[in-house]
């Protein structure tokens, strides 16, 4: 494919856009980084980049001529998405040997399925389970798996809810921790002899913020530290309304 | 080799399908995520029955899972990242960290000094191995994919040779 030369603000608002998908999609800094300057180069241009957890700005410099391009993107929130990360990491080697033009990868862009893969009761039986899983590893009995399966499986279901009601990001958390603690937590209060403490523990653990807790730790060893800190931080915070939601029912029941 | 391993390795595979489709990872890596979370985790458990310490355990666990998914990424076409992360959560300690949770809860109401001594000793206790696990985690399965991050062999190999060939295959950052 022909590679003419790129209008200046194309390019660096292509190289925006893919950054913030990555972002939004949960890479890490370096790969974001790598990323870009990989298809910058692809063009001949350098990039400079500033990465922070909600703005990617950016410098283009070209080489010949003495012209550069800078522009700041805002990033929304985090939506993990690791088939979208794969298909641009794909597509990136693409554009360098293939020599991609800059509308054919905006065209590409709009192709890229950013829509869930799996049908949303698929994914909630299939975390559902993995809670139930989680239940039977910390050594729950059979009861205390179903109780976990139910107290995850509404627990998701109020999360996916309240995240499309565009409630606050930390509030969904909340309230998903919340409803499953609630769940477990109901039936310890009519079956009080029976044991529940797995279930009660376990039934939380889909919730817990994996990605950016490994996002953050690679970004230390990486160098970022601030991004590292930021996305540290953002794990406490995210821990602490999983807690906050769980004490509330313990406080309800009155358990110990 | 005794069924309780297996066993646990069945779930841990559970476990670990359920967070892949939660991040929603493309549809060819979760066979390689199913195998690679019980890998991992019947490792730690393993390990763990021969008394070598829950931290160490996690993190040659986690390490597992590590070099696994650079394999797993060069024969399934997807970033190492995509396998490791949803294989490692069903070793999180949460089980820690909610003794650790509840424990603080209990000490602010707590008045007596005998009880609160010992409480609180459980409390950092767990809160500690927690911490520490979670730690472990991390830095084992990043090191296998920083040892492996050959960028600057990629450069060399694509000059050398004509870039149209299957590069790509062996592309894998």
């Amino acid at each position: 494919m022909e590679q003419g030369k790129p209008n200046k603000y194309e390019l660096g608002e292509m190289l925006l856009e893919i950054g913030s998908l990555l972002m939004v999609a949960g890479a890490n800094t370096e790969r974001v980084k790598v990323t870009i300057s990989r298809i910058a180069e692809a063009f001949g241009c350098g990039s400079d980049l500033m990465i922070t957890n909600h703005a990617l700005m950016i410098t283009v410099r070209y080489k010949d001529e003495n012209k550069t391009f800078t522009s700041v993107k805002w990033v929304p929130n985090m939506h993990l998405n690791f088939n979208l990360i794969s298909d641009i990491s794909t597509m990136s080697w693409k554009i360098v040997e293939e020599k991609w033009s800059v509308e054919r990868i905006n065209n590409e862009i709009k192709l890229l399925d950013q829509r869930a893969l799996y049908p949303r009761f698929l994914v909630l039986f299939l975390v559902s389970l993995a809670g139930a899983a989680f239940c039977r590893l910390f050594g729950g009995a059979s009861a205390e798996m179903i109780l976990c399966f139910l107290g995850t499986f509404i627990g998701l279901f109020v999360r996916q809810e309240t995240v499309k009601l565009k409630f606050n990001f930390y509030l969904c958390i909340f309230f998903a921790a919340l409803t499953s603690s609630f769940v477990v937590g109901s039936y310890s209060y009519l079956n009080p002899h029976k044991d529940f403490i797995h279930a009660l523990s376990t039934c939380v653990l889909f919730l817990i913020p994996g990605v950016p807790m490994i996002n953050s730790f690679s970004d230390f060893i990486d160098g970022n530290i601030l991004n590292g800190t930021t996305r540290g931080v953002n794990v406490l915070v995210i821990a602490f309304a999983i807690a906050l939601g769980l004490m509330v029912s313990l406080l309800i029941f009155n358990l110990q | 080799m005794d069924f309780a391993l297996v066993d646990k390795g069945i779930w841990l595979g559970l476990a670990g399908i359920g967070f892949a489709v939660l991040f929603n990872v493309p549809r060819r890596t979760l066979g390689a995520i199913y195998i690679m979370s019980a890998l991992g985790g019947m490792l730690k458990f393993y390990m763990m029955s021969l008394d070598f310490g829950l931290v160490f355990a996690a993190f040659c666990g986690s390490s597992l899972i590590g070099f696994l998914s650079v394999l797993a990424a060069h024969y399934r076409k997807a970033p190492p990242m995509t396998f490791a992360l949803p294989s490692l959560i069903p070793m999180i300690p949460g089980f820690f960290a909610y003794k650790a949770m509840v424990g603080v809860m209990k000490l602010t109401a707590e008045k007596d000094v005998e009880v609160y001594r010992k409480l609180f000793f459980e409390t950092v206790n767990n809160g500690l191995s927690a911490l520490f696990i979670i730690l472990a985690l991390s830095a084992g399965v990043a090191i296998p994919l920083l040892i492996t991050r050959k960028e600057t062999v990629k450069r060399i190999k694509t000059d050398v040779s004509n870039p149209q060939n299957e590069n790509l295959e062996e592309e894998i950052l």
